[in-house]
């Protein structure tokens, strides 16, 4: 019997360490490690044999907050001529963490696929897949703008998709309209307006 | 309206039966209720005999006896129970019937073999209770705890996949019902719509859900009601039972083991312990056409418990382990709000997936310690003081699909710290009052583990709340009336960084609340009860905070910080009818909230690099909720017996006039049984057929991602079959849900946009208590 007059003593030793150890912790910010803020096209003419002809240019869409409530894009027009044909690479950055994207997009080119679609493949643009590694990302195409093309302007749809299944029927082509059917989901998801001079 | 109408005919009846009860002459009768003075548990079986006229009664299992054919007079009426004991009072009869409450107190543990009742509290309350336990909790054995309380009238679940389930109390959940993991109040990170209790049902023999607001007793937060999870009392004599569950299931080839061993001290009187673990393991869930990919589960619990209880004091030590990891169907997760667009037209997941046992992201891994040192001390035989401190500490790591080295890290990492404190001293005066007045402390401490590269859903934050109660009951034979008073504080100071500016905020929230209740025991076989009580819940931090993108929902969720505390107001009517052959149950109740807070669409869309998202922000409105549940039986013979449950519940935005979402449809569980046992025993072999009907939600909001699935139908087979083996006993049970492996969907499971219901699933249950 003489333990439970001790007993209280133990209750509120107990009692005082849980109290004392439970404050939250003082918060820190968080680096965004995910977010893309850039996505940049880049243009290239070629000439015959596919050597670069003149100077490169690029149009650019940038969202600085990332996902957050606030902002809209901006997106810049992308400007063609007409029966060129172009070697458009893409770069990805998050400038929030100053971290270029476009090589992680590209070490797990596996599980990433860019598909390209919008108004300017009908009849005014062609793409096809062009990545060095030979694996079908996107990173780097052809692109050629028709000599006759069906309109002087279009919409470029840029989507890339993460985690698909790359060897579902049809997801081969740089236009595949289905690939959501492919699985995964969407990591980016840009209209580019375009213009085609003569 | 119908409500009128009902009560109107309850009270009716009522007054009718209570004029019938009054006597004459010789027709006098001595009702009454025999409750055990420890916990106003009712004793069965006590013997209640009437000296003069050599007339006695035995009480059912309420407690209540009736002794009839008594002259007016002065009679000596005494009162048995083994191991109790004898009550020896005298009591004048008048002209009119006498109740009387006898409240038995326990004689010395030196009795050998006598069975003494633990110190498990029984649930004091007027208003609308319901069990699970025995053969029912038995049948339950293998699913969550939301699962296992569908079984229970006028509970649903509210559901993200096949494994995550919470559970739903007249169309409320989350932070507005609590669920008491051994009398301590589970703190982890309810406000998830898909955040699941982290509890394991195996550590209960037995799970009580109350009905009606609870505030009172329990504390804000218990505005929709309470579950209360509850092991079995540990033993205070020498006395040794094990028992063991093995489960597997056809569907996810889940298997599941349970163990638990419970014994009583031989060498020290009084000494109890009860230890108890689990293990779970199941893959992908298969839908009657597909696997749902990445739907596997793991599961580890353990809990232990030592006590010690004399005549005057109990101690009890008790600890919980709850570890989980769920995978999350792959689909589910999409990355803006086209791809939730093309997935919820298609109907079903776009993933062609195997069964795997793996889980792969995105997937949550929780885990949950609980521990709490009880004590109660018996100052005299009529008050009693009582202390309990509960810790916890709740882990909560989420995973998403995610880029490179990112995806090994969680995109959300809490820490949850709460301690919980009551001290709160009870009375038993006899005959006729009881009741209790306390304190009751919380304080919790939630922090983001860094270094998730996400900004944190919900900031870091410190609470505190405190309360102060008193509650009074008295009792008079079929007679109970109760009321209760309680006054909270709560405050709540949290800081994040949204980029590179920190946020601070403190705020404080205070209230009373109250409720009165009563019950009247109208003859042996009616009880009518009826309870009003008023509850609040100050706005959870998700509510006032969140800011950020909901992966899965494809929804940007903006919280508010000036939102209100919600008050509500709910009056629960319950009556109960019972005899030989049947058991009815009817429950009907009105809730009326004010500044109900609920997510609305604001039907903008948010546009970013990664496409549209609809963006959703925190609201309060006044609420309507009211409804009726039905639950009963009938024994048409020692072999055929058939159940009946039911739910209607309705629930309304009184200011917008629409409706809120996720309110679960109108519903009905009907079954037959067949016992084919031997005719000493024809329980030993029992076959059930159930079937399960669900309306279409008809009241859907005014904005949804998709409309409301179709009602349907299931059908369930069980198989009962109990043997005694010496003094062992071994139940096999075999069950087939859904057996035309029908394809559904289910309005409150939020993965009813990207996939159907599970298909067919047998089971097979082995249960062996030696």
């Amino acid at each position: 019997m003489k333990n439970y007059k001790r007993l209280p003593i133990y209750l509120f030793a107990a009692l005082a360490f849980g109290f004392a150890s439970c404050e939250s912790e003082d918060p820190v910010p968080e680096n965004e490690g995910e977010v893309i803020t850039d996505v940049t096209l880049n243009f290239q003419e070629l000439g015959g044999g596919g050597n670069p002809v003149g100077s490169a240019f690029s149009a650019k869409a940038s969202d600085p907050e990332g996902i957050e409530v606030g902002a809209t894009p901006t997106i810049e027009t992308v400007t063609l001529t007409k029966g060129k044909t172009y070697r458009m690479t893409i770069t990805v950055t998050n400038s929030i963490e100053g971290e270029d994207i476009t090589a992680e997009i590209l070490a797990e080119g596996d599980e990433h696929q860019f598909f390209f679609l919008g108004s300017a493949f009908t009849n005014i643009l062609t793409i096809a897949y062009d990545d060095p590694s030979g694996e079908l990302i996107g990173l780097q195409n052809e692109l050629t703008v028709s000599a006759s093309p069906a309109s002087n302007n279009g919409q470029l749809q840029v989507v890339l998709r993460h985690d698909l299944d790359k060897s579902y029927p049809g997801a081969t082509n740089p236009n595949f309209e289905d690939f959501v059917k492919a699985g995964g989901e969407t990591d980016l998801d840009i209209t580019f307006p375009v213009v085609i001079n003569n | 309206m119908n409500l009128k109408h009902l009560s109107l005919a309850i009270f009716l009846t009522l007054f009718l039966i209570a004029h019938l009860s009054l006597g004459q002459t010789c027709d006098l009768i001595l009702r009454g209720k025999i409750l055990h003075q420890e916990n106003d548990d009712p004793i069965e079986a006590a013997y209640v005999w009437i000296l003069e006229t050599r007339t006695g009664a035995v009480s059912d299992q309420n407690g209540n006896f009736v002794v009839r054919d008594l002259c007016p007079g002065t009679y000596t009426v005494t009162v048995q129970f083994l191991g109790h004991r004898e009550i020896r009072q005298t009591v004048n009869l008048t002209g009119n019937s006498t109740a009387q409450t006898f409240r038995m107190e326990e004689e010395s543990l030196d009795l050998g073999g006598v069975e003494v009742h633990g110190h498990r509290e029984a649930v004091q309350t007027t208003t609308a209770v319901s069990s699970l336990y025995g053969e029912a909790m038995l049948q339950s054995r293998g699913e969550s705890l939301g699962e296992s309380l569908k079984r229970v009238a006028g509970v649903t679940t509210f559901s993200t996949g096949n494994t995550i389930s919470k559970p739903v109390i007249h169309g409320m959940h989350s932070n507005r019902i609590m669920i008491l993991n051994n009398g301590i109040r589970l703190e982890g990170q309810q406000w998830g719509a898909e955040h699941a209790p982290e509890i394991d049902p195996f550590l209960a023999d037995e799970i009580t859900v109350i009905k009606g607001a609870e505030t009172v007793r329990y504390g804000p937060e218990a505005m929709g009601g309470v579950i209360l999870v509850n092991p079995p009392a540990l033993p205070t004599s020498k006395k040794h039972l094990t028992e063991i569950h093995l489960l597997g299931a056809s569907n996810s080839y889940m298997g599941n083991l349970s163990a638990s061993h419970l014994g009583g001290s031989d060498k020290i009187k009084g000494l109890g312990y009860r230890v108890q673990g689990s293990v779970k393991r199941a893959g992908n869930v298969k839908s009657p056409d597909y696997y749902q990919a990445n739907t596997g589960m793991a599961e580890y619990n353990f809990s232990g418990s030592l006590g010690y209880s004399s005549d005057k004091l109990g101690v009890e030590a008790y600890y919980s382990f709850f570890n989980t990891e769920i995978g999350i169907l792959r689909d589910a997760h999409t990355g803006n709000l086209s791809d939730l667009e093309e997935i919820i037209e298609n109907g079903r997941p776009f993933t062609n997936a195997e069964f795997t046992y793996e889980i792969d992201n995105p997937k949550q891994v929780v885990t949950h310690h609980l521990a709490k040192i009880k004590s109660h001390y018996h100052l005299n035989p009529d008050w009693k003081l009582n202390f309990q401190y509960g810790f916890q500490l709740n882990n909560r790591q989420e995973f998403d699909r995610r880029r490179g080295e990112l995806n090994a890290k969680p995109s959300l990492d809490l820490e949850l710290f709460t301690n919980t404190l009551d001290l709160f001293l009870d009375h038993n005066l006899k005959p006729n009052w009881s009741g209790a007045f306390g304190l009751n402390v919380i304080q919790q401490a939630n922090s983001n583990i860094p270094g998730t590269g996400v900004t944190p859903l919900i900031p870091n934050y410190d609470m505190f709340n405190g309360g102060i109660y008193a509650m009074e009951k008295y009792l008079k034979g079929p007679l109970e009336l109760e009321g209760g008073l309680r006054y909270d504080f709560r405050t709540v100071n949290a800081a994040r960084y949204v980029g590179e500016d920190l946020q601070t905020a403190e705020l404080d929230y205070q209230n009373f609340s109250a409720f009165v209740g009563g019950l009247y025991q109208l003859s042996p076989h009616f009880a009518f009860t009826s309870n009003l009580g008023t509850a609040w819940r100050p706005p959870n931090v998700n509510e006032l905070f969140s800011q950020g993108l909901h992966h899965g929902a494809a929804a940007v969720e903006i919280g508010d910080p000036d939102l209100v505390s919600e008050n509500s107001l709910k009056w629960v009517n319950g009556l109960e009818f019972e005899s030989e052959k049947a058991l009815v149950e009817i429950t009907a109740y009105a809730n009326q909230i004010k500044n109900y807070i609920y997510l609305n669409p604001t039907g903008e869309t948010y546009v970013s690099l990664r496409g549209t998202f609809n963006v959703y922000e925190y609201l309060q409105a006044d609420a309507f909720f009211y409804g009726f549940d039905l639950s009963g039986s009938y024994t048409f013979s020692t072999r055929f017996n058939g159940y009946l449950k039911g739910s209607i519940i309705r629930a309304k935005n009184t200011e917008q006039d629409n409706y809120f979402p996720f309110i679960p449809s109108d519903r009905m569980d009907w079954g037959i049984s067949y016992a084919f046992g031997k005719s000493s025993n024809p329980e030993s072999d029992k076959i059930t057929l159930a079937n399960v009907l669900v309306a279409r939600q008809n009241r859907e909001p005014d904005y949804d991602l998709a409309p409301a699935p179709p009602s349907y139908a299931l059908f369930n087979l069980g198989y009962q079959k109990k043997l005694q083996l010496a003094k062992n006993q071994f139940n096999i049970g075999l069950q087939v849900n859904n057996v035309f492996n029908t394809e559904y969907k289910e309005y409150m499971n939020r993965f009813r946009y990207f996939t159907a219901d599970m298909g067919r699933n047998i089971l097979l249950k082995l249960n062996y208590q030696f």
